[in-house]
């Protein structure tokens, strides 16, 4: 049992933290969300220093890390609440490589890993909230192919991505393929999100796809579970700087002559806050550390995770908004931005309510980390 | 990192597993499972078996006789003990006093307290709180006055946990009124046998004495029972409280309870009730990120690389948790908890019980409970700590 991080994994941590600093200003972003939630500049640099790449085996282009580098990558990330999506990358490139045929990934995993390319995962459908086995969208033989029928929402950066993976029923069952945006029938309806980051409707209709896997409910229970493990990272490195921010205005602010921060009432909500983000931490660790299982207990880690880490990320968001009073109100101080961002991560993958649903069905004999 | 124990930490786990299995006896750990009342000689035939085997000081180094084990093999054998059902080690002797003695006594002292503390036969207890100083400690009254080689102690301290079994007592005492509270406080080790002092059990709300008060009526005792310097006691006692920071939480329990709270949830039909499973399933996800806080701060001192300070959001945590569980086995049995029965907190009792047997302690456990969140510091005072630390 060991919670330190490696030489490299410190350096890693090192040099995504310098670019936030450096590179991602918040004036910087700002500028981003007003031209709509995406840089290709950002998301250009990000692939430079390694990071789309992550999940993507070295022979493929990438760099072979593995869930602890995803997460030290995405706290940091987190800490400037960076919009581009990252997360997507690590995604698509753990399912090309374990999962798609071996032409697909060979072709896609490069582009991937190099940020060429971005694809993105489209699975939410109305009918299905959070759950990943409801789908409407259809699939279809035609001669050696196949192409897709329906409508997908929330997909990230759905109109900026090159393809995506899609989900969709063949026979009654669930299959995933890849769709490219060039497709015929293919349509991407970008929209922002509360976030300021950006999202898109997308409808196919007849669209020509390719298969990544018959199997398509493991496979996308596992791209959701890659994206709950980064979620709760990108998370706490969020939850980090929120609590920074709080900390710091709190030491400043005076009212009745004396800072904030002197009043008992206010103290001990920041030991709540710091409870809830050591909570979040601790759990950040547990499904980094746990993504490599078995599907069973993968799965089961993931929903005890998202679980603690969508309480954490409500209570720390709401509290520091609170706490900075009318200031945290306002467009123009960072924090309601930072609390923004919390609010969206925890409705993605599966809200708090839907998770406690999770832990609560499969709960069995035997309790804590090892059983 | 890496979750995983290594494989001489899970053969040391091995190694305890088996021997608690041959020495725990069952008609304790039949107790502690059912949270049925230990006496003290349970507490004392298990602290003896222990001091036997040399792991009563568990936590001890090896200069000192204990086995010198690092803070993640202590945590396994703490859990072992645990999870098969041996009681809590009252703390007061082999967790509390004995650091104190070996980092600030000096040698005659250490030879003559340390056996006594290592083999389990010698009571130690606990005196700090006093009626006007809780919370606010530092304000303690029970003077020292030195006359002579000896020290005339006078005062009263409370809430002296199972004080009513002890042979000796350490107490904070007020040795100078110059200055600040804290610069005039020594730390003293009192024959609780010696003319003088008299101790009254405290009747809780459970029907339980488990707490006592002591007083002291010009008590005399030997000034070489002075640990360390004089007037230095409140830093003696800080070391004290940073001595053993993960065994606060009791996560250990809180696995063992938890699958305790299971069965009783499905002997009473509420395990399938979706509202009342969702409340086991919120606590389990509790637990699980309390024991993830735990590992974290175990490893942080078995590498030595990083520290940790979360202290007392541990003790915070750890103590909701128990009063929860304790609360949902309660509500799990409903209205088959209220019966007030207190020989069914006895083991073997061949009464009427009203409902499942095991609904009967439950009612009592829960409201002995709610002790957690005030002792050791209440969680109170810990935010207080929790919030100097992360606003500096």
């Amino acid at each position: 049992m060991d919670f330190d991080f490696s030489e490299d994994q410190d350096q890693l941590r090192d040099a995504v933290r310098k670019w936030v600093e450096k590179a991602y200003t918040f004036d910087r972003r700002r500028a981003i969300v007003a031209d709509g939630g995406f840089s290709a500049d950002a998301y250009r640099e990000l692939a430079e220093l390694g990071l789309c790449g992550m999940f993507v085996p070295q022979a493929l282009g990438g760099m072979g890390m593995g869930p602890v580098e995803g997460m030290v990558a995405m706290e940091e990330l987190g800490r400037g609440i960076v919009l581009e999506p990252v997360s997507q990358a690590l995604i698509a490139g753990a399912v090309l490589s374990a999962y798609a045929p071996k032409t697909l990934a060979s072709h896609w995993a490069p582009l991937v890993a190099s940020g060429e390319k971005i694809i993105s995962l489209a699975y939410q459908e109305r009918a299905g909230r959070y759950r990943l086995d409801v789908c409407a969208t259809s699939a279809s033989r035609h001669g050696d192919g196949w192409t897709l029928s329906g409508t997908k929402s929330l997909v990230v950066a759905g109109d900026k991505a090159n393809a995506w993976f899609v989900s969709a029923t063949i026979d009654g069952t669930l299959g995933l393929f890849l769709v490219e945006r060039a497709s015929q029938g293919a349509g991407a309806r970008g929209y922002g999100t509360i976030d300021g980051a950006c999202a898109a409707e997308l409808t196919l209709a007849q669209t020509p796809a390719q298969l990544v896997s018959r199997d398509g409910l493991a496979v996308l229970e596992h791209a959701v579970d890659i994206g709950i493990a980064v979620t709760c990272a990108e998370a706490v490195g969020v939850m980090d700087q929120t609590m920074s921010f709080t900390v710091d205005y709190m030491n400043t602010r005076k009212q009745f002559g004396v800072v904030i921060s002197s009043f008992q009432a206010l103290k001990h909500r920041v030991a709540d806050m710091k409870m809830q983000l050591e909570l979040a931490r601790s759990m950040s660790y547990y499904a980094s550390l746990k993504l490599n299982s078995p599907a069973p207990e993968r799965r089961a880690a993931m929903a005890r995770a998202k679980y603690q880490l969508g309480q954490s990320m409500r209570f720390i968001g709401q509290q520091a908004v609170q706490l900075h009073g009318g200031i945290g109100m306002t467009d123009e101080y960072v924090v309601s931005h930072y609390f923004k961002r919390l609010t969206q991560m925890e409705m993605l993958f599966g809200d708090t309510l839907h998770h406690l649903g999770e832990v609560s069905g499969r709960m069995q004999d035997g309790a804590g980390v090892f059983a | 990192m890496d979750l995983a124990f290594t494989p001489e930490e899970q053969s040391f786990r091995e190694e305890i597993r088996a021997w608690v299995a041959t020495n725990l006896p069952p008609d304790i750990s039949y107790k502690v499972f059912n949270a049925l009342h230990l006496s003290r000689d349970d507490m004392q035939r298990w602290a003896r078996i222990l001091g036997e085997k040399g792991w009563l000081g568990h936590g001890w180094p090896k200069e000192f006789g204990g086995p010198g084990w690092n803070s993640v093999q202590k945590h396994l054998f703490e859990e072992e003990c645990a999870l098969a059902g041996a009681p809590r080690v009252v703390p007061f002797g082999p967790v509390m006093v004995a650091p104190v003695i070996m980092a600030f006594g000096n040698p005659q002292q250490q030879a003559r307290f340390l056996p006594g503390i290592a083999s389990g036969e010698v009571w130690w207890s606990q005196g700090y709180s006093e009626p006007g100083s809780g919370s606010d400690l530092a304000s303690l009254k029970t003077r020292a006055e030195r006359q002579g080689n000896s020290y005339i102690v006078n005062g009263q301290k409370t809430w002296t946990t199972l004080g009513q079994y002890g042979d000796w007592i350490f107490c904070l005492v007020r040795t100078s009124t110059e200055g600040k509270p804290q610069t005039g406080i020594s730390f003293l080790l009192i024959d609780m046998s010696a003319p003088g002092v008299t101790v009254r059990p405290i009747r809780l709300l459970d029907g339980s004495v488990e707490v006592n008060e002591v007083f002291f009526d010009n008590v005399e005792v030997p000034a070489e029972n002075l640990i360390g310097e004089e007037n230095k006691g409140w830093t003696y006692a800080k070391h004290l409280l940073s001595h053993e920071r993960t065994n606060i939480a009791d996560v250990n329990r809180a696995k063992r309870e938890l699958e305790r709270l299971k069965r009783i949830a499905k002997a009473e039909g509420v395990y399938e009730d979706t509202r009342f499973r969702d409340e086991i399933a919120k606590l389990e996800v509790d637990v699980i990120a309390l024991e993830m806080m735990v590992l974290r701060v175990l490893a942080a001192e078995k590498s030595g690389k990083q520290s940790l300070d979360v202290a007392g959001l541990l003790k915070i945590r750890g103590s909701e948790i128990q009063q929860r569980y304790s609360e949902l086995m309660m509500l799990a049995a409903g209205p088959y908890a209220l019966p007030l029965i207190h020989e069914a907190m006895e083991a073997g009792w061949q009464g009427d019980a009203v409902g499942a047997l095991h609904c009967a302690p439950l009612a009592l456990t829960y409201l002995n409970m709610r002790k957690t969140t005030i002792y050791g510091g209440s969680n109170e005072v810990q935010r207080n700590i929790v919030s100097q630390v992360v606003l500096g």
